[in-house]
């Protein structure tokens, strides 16, 4: 994206100062760079593509209301995270209130012309598996598994102990692999 | 199976281990087909995870713009700047002035104590001389006193300032880390 400000070239820490004065300019170059990060834990987090966005779009307007709270000595990308974690919670709760947010199964997968239905059958049976997890295990495997977050950065987005994060993280792997016990050894 | 590195296998999957004991389970990874196996598993699971691939997403640009449709005209507020932590100087001041009145307090405990011992052997004299209990160096307790009554209050004060600093800024950190904008 080229801008009159340059902002293409700008690193991340300039992008916030600047959107930090009010720099829109600045503020949608960081859109557009963490797009996919935002909609994706949102979209793993709730398995619909059109929520994860809206639910993305008003994280993004949270960040933009929020800028001045953040402080350079942390990471950015774990204080985006949080507020995406958040957005994507909230989203669940507003579409399924009286639902547990634990037992929420994800969205049928769609099936795109490149995937074979057998691929979109093993898609959907992964996702039910990773939405049968626990809330707390499903954003550490997401964070890790999908993101690629470190186990430090994901201690600082969730607000929780590396140790914590290490432990989900067993834990929550250990109950994939006994749920997609037959998918791993056909793999 | 103490000898194994199960416990291990995940954060070195993870690329999480610190070199020394990535070293340690590269060479027991070489001699072990049941770590290796595990290794595997891990590997396998994150595979399948990774297969589902991400789904087709609005193109940037337009999803940027329908951002910036919702934001609100304001810039964004700038309650926070005021939140900047202490200074150095700050935090160190309250320590200086009460190892100061440590000093101080020890010094006086120290001069009553040997000034009652003195006094309950009789020895003023043989000890010290005159000097010890001359009425000089009593009023100069007098006055050190006093000057350690204020310098206690002085001090108090300002480690009540301090924490009150001190609370204001964690809650500040606190609202980050909890999430204020959650």
């Amino acid at each position: 994206m080229t801008s009159l400000h340059g902002t293409a070239e700008m690193d991340d820490r300039d992008l916030i100062a600047c959107a930090q004065q009010g720099d829109r300019q600045a503020f949608t170059e960081l859109v557009c760079r963490h797009q996919t990060a935002v909609v994706g834990v949102i979209y793993r987090m709730c398995g619909d593509v059109q929520q994860a966005e809206d639910a993305a779009q008003e994280a993004f307007v949270r960040v933009w209301q929020n800028l001045n709270s953040y402080k350079p000595q942390h990471a950015f990308r774990s204080w985006l995270y949080r507020i995406a974690v958040n957005a994507a919670l909230d989203a669940l709760r507003r579409e399924h209130p009286s639902t547990d947010l634990d037992s929420l199964s994800l969205a049928a997968p769609e099936t795109g012309p490149e995937r074979s239905v057998e691929e979109d059958q093993r898609a959907a049976q992964v996702r039910r598996a990773v939405a049968h997890l626990s809330t707390p295990l499903r954003l550490v495997l997401i964070l890790r598994e999908y993101q690629e977050l470190s186990y430090q950065e994901i201690a600082e987005t969730l607000d929780i102990p590396t140790g914590t994060v290490m432990s989900r993280l067993n834990t929550a792997r250990s109950q994939l692999r006994q749920e997609l016990l037959v998918l791993m050894e056909e793999a | 199976m103490t000898s194994h590195v199960l416990e291990w296998l995940a954060a070195y999957h993870d690329g999480e281990l610190t070199p020394n004991r990535q070293r340690q389970v590269e060479e027991h990874l070489q001699g072990c087909p049941a770590c290796r196996a595990e290794l595997d598993a891990i590997d396998g699971l994150s595979s399948l995870l990774k297969a589902d691939s991400a789904p087709h997403l609005t193109p940037p640009q337009r999803f940027a713009a329908q951002v910036a449709l919702q934001l609100p005209r304001s810039s964004p507020p700038q309650a926070r700047r005021n939140a900047d932590p202490l200074p150095r100087w700050a935090l160190s001041a309250p320590l200086i002035l009460i190892v100061a009145w440590a000093f101080f307090q020890s010094a006086l405990w120290l001069t009553s104590f040997i000034l009652t011992a003195d006094w309950i052997v009789g020895q003023r004299a043989m000890l010290f001389g005159g000097w010890l209990a001359s009425e000089s160096l009593l009023e100069t307790i007098g006055d050190l006193q006093l000057f350690n009554i204020i310098l206690l209050i002085g001090t108090t004060a300002l480690w009540a300032t301090w924490m009150a600093f001190w609370w204001t800024w964690k809650q500040n950190l606190e609202s980050y880390t909890k999430g204020g904008v959650i």
